[in-house]
Formats: structure tokens, C-alpha cells, sequence
């Protein structure tokens, strides 16, 4: 077998980004034929594909790396940098609608009453549900962070459950977002208000979900012995993604909920 | 001896250390799995006091040396039958989906009948 002149990993040829990329297709001309012709087929058929691309995909990874070790030190922090650069990209994303929150509630038109909130709207007390959200996110960060150091540690029992407590604060967290999407005195409909609220909020809702999720694929890990003291990257792009969460949290309970009360 | 790519200079140097070289990617590999740092926990499981593990018993050199096996086979069908199945089953859904798609779009393309 021939040597490499180089560290980098050459994966094996595969068919998931063939499948991705048709998933893509799939997803995004189905929207357009359920917005035009009612069939839901084509949309349902680009989200299974999205789904059963993922799994495939990530499971050769962690194939590639905790079964056959490609994962080597130069590898790794290829892996690294690949996931600061796509945390990157969602904080710019998240910018943008932070910037549209902005751009409509300091300088609010004469239609809006020429106030923020605007007329008519009554929004969600920041001192309540938001303030126990907070909470909640702010001590999922504390467990996680414990996870970490339960893993470096060799501390399999405790790794298992502090890991498992954040993703019940994760799924806590979620199911009080919901009630409050529910419960609201107002719509997306209702004006910039409300688009910048749910749409931010909305936003940064999937993400906690996906954040969760990528999580509990953790959990799963930790309990099949994937991860050891000195080599646990799955489990760390996890938490830095989950902080990235927490942190957006923040900035939209300090922005949209508090001040822009 | 092996080249090590120098992210300062932007240029190959030469690397004589065994870091810079990928496990799985050396032809003296025995058939057997060597102790790579990813199969045992850092606490060796026989001192730890409870004779049953937490949760589950460690697979992970068993996966080792069945995803090592040198048989060529590419890493999204090692597992010949689970893997077979699914692999078939996206194909076939990506292809038929694509098709579908392209009918789709063309009906969606025809100008409406008055």
C-alpha cells in the first residue's frame, strides 16, 4: 500500500454527498410545488433523503475516526477549525436578524405609533417565562461544561449523567418555548414586531433542538465507550455548539425581551 | 520520514517523528488490533470496584477490528447487510426522488389552460 506524503485524511469515496445535494434539490422544489399545487410528496421525499444522509454520513465519520483512528492530531484540528468556521457562519446568520430587530425598533415608523413596542402590541413580561429561560440555559452550560471535565477525567457514571441532565435543561427549555410561542398575545402577522420576534426566537428554537440532538448523539457515544480522556472532539464541537446557543440566547433576551419592552 | 506541511512558511518540510503519520495508513499492521489510546477508557475497568459496568459492557475493540479489516470494502458499506440495505434504500430514493422532481417541475412549467 502506498504512503501518503502528507497527514491529511482521504476518505473513502462515498455516495452521501450525492444524496445530500439531491436531498437539497428535493426539499426546495417540493416548497415550491406544496405553495402551488398543495402536494406535500416531493417535500416529504427531500426531507427523509436530508435525514437519511445525515445519518449515513455521520456514522462513517465516527467510523472513520473512533473505529479505524484517522482522527490523528493533525486531523483533529482540520475537524477544529471546521467547526469554529461554521459556528462563524450562524453567529453572521443570527446577525442579520438582529440587525432587522434593530433597524425597526430605534427608529419605529409613524405606522408602528411611532413607538416600541408598537401600538397595540403587549409584549411577553421579560421578568417570567424568558427569565426562567435564561436560567435554564445558563445552567445547562454549567452541566455541560461538568460532562467536559466528568470525561477528561475518566469519570464514566457522572459524563453519562451530567451529559444526560443538559439535555433534559436542552428539552425543558424547548417545551417552555413552546407554551410561550402558544400562549402569546401575539402573531408573526402582527407587524415587524412580530416578525422579528418569532423568526429570531424561531430561529434560535431550531437550534437548540438540533443542539440538543447533537447532544444526545453524545450521550449515546459516551455510553458505547466512543470517547476517551484525551480524545473526545465529537463531544467538544458539541459543547461549543451548545454554548453558541446559550450565548444567542442571551443577546436575544437582552435585546428583544428586555429592552425592546 | 515523512513531509509535514509547515502552515507558516507554506511549504513541505521534512518530519522524521511517527506523529505525522495517520494510524490505518501503515502497511506493518497486524491482523490484530494494536492498543490504539481510543479502545480502553483511561480507568482500567478490573480496578474499579462494581463487577458489572455502568451501562453496557465496551465494544469498541470488536468494532475496531471488524472496521479495520483490510478487505477494500469503502467505510459506508463495511457492514455488508445494514449497511447494504440502507445504502440501496438512499439510491433508490434519490434517484426515483429526482426524477420525480424533474417530472415535477415540468408539469409546474406548463402554462395554465384557460
Amino acid at each position: 500500500m502506498a504512503h501518503q506524503a502528507h497527514a491529511y485524511h482521504m476518505v473513502d469515496p462515498s455516495p452521501w454527498p450525492l444524496t445530500g445535494a439531491v436531498g437539497a434539490l428535493l426539499m426546495t422544489s417540493g416548497l415550491a410545488i406544496w405553495f402551488h399545487f398543495h402536494s406535500t410528496t416531493l417535500l416529504t421525499l427531500g426531507l427523509i433523503l436530508l435525514l437519511l444522509t445525515m445519518y449515513q454520513w455521520w456514522r462513517d465519520i465516527i467510523r472513520e475516526g473512533t473505529f479505524q483512528g484517522h482522527h490523528t492530531p493533525p486531523v483533529q484540528k482540520g475537524l477544529r477549525y471546521g467547526m469554529i468556521l461554521f459556528i462563524t457562519s450562524e453567529v453572521f446568520f443570527f446577525l442579520g436578524f438582529f440587525w432587522a430587530f434593530y433597524h425597526s425598533s430605534l427608529a419605529p415608523t409613524p405606522e408602528l405609533g411611532g413607538c416600541w413596542p408598537p401600538t397595540g402590541i403587549t409584549p411577553l413580561d421579560p421578568f417570567e417565562v424568558p427569565l426562567l429561560n435564561t436560567a435554564v440555559l445558563l445552567a445547562s452550560g454549567v452541566t455541560v461544561t461538568w460532562a467536559h471535565h466528568s470525561i477528561m477525567e475518566g469519570e464514566r457514571k457522572q459524563a453519562i449523567q451530567s451529559l444526560a441532565l443538559t439535555i433534559i435543561l436542552g428539552l425543558y427549555f424547548t417545551a417552555l418555548q413552546a407554551m410561550e410561542y402558544y400562549e402569546a398575545p401575539f402573531t408573526i402577522a402582527d407587524g415587524v414586531y412580530g416578525s422579528t420576534f418569532f423568526v429570531a426566537t424561531g430561529f434560535h428554537g431550531l437550534h437548540v433542538i438540533i443542539g440538543s440532538s447533537f447532544l444526545a448523539v453524545c450521550l449515546l457515544r459516551q455510553i458505547q465507550y466512543h470517547f476517551t480522556s484525551e480524545h473526545h472532539f465529537g463531544f467538544e464541537a458539541a459543547a461549543w455548539y451548545w454554548h453558541f446557543v446559550d450565548v444567542v440566547w442571551l443577546f436575544l433576551y437582552v435585546s428583544i425581551y428586555w429592552w425592546g419592552s | 520520514m515523512y513531509y509535514k506541511f509547515s502552515g507558516f512558511t507554506q511549504r513541505l518540510t521534512g518530519a522524521a517523528s511517527s506523529t505525522a503519520s495517520p494510524q490505518g495508513l501503515r502497511s506493518n499492521i497486524p491482523s490484530e488490533s494494536p492498543t490504539i489510546v481510543f479502545g480502553t477508557p483511561t480507568k482500567v475497568v478490573s480496578q474499579s470496584s462494581p463487577a458489572v459496568e455502568y451501562m453496557g459492557v465496551n465494544k469498541v475493540p470488536d468494532l475496531q477490528r471488524i472496521f479495520q479489516a483490510s478487505d477494500e470494502v469503502p467505510i459506508h458499506l463495511k457492514r455488508v447487510v445494514p449497511d447494504r440495505l440502507l445504502y440501496r434504500t438512499t439510491m433508490a430514493l434519490t434517484v426515483g426522488g429526482a426524477l420525480y422532481c424533474l417530472v415535477a417541475l415540468y408539469i409546474a412549467a406548463q402554462p395554465k389552460n384557460k
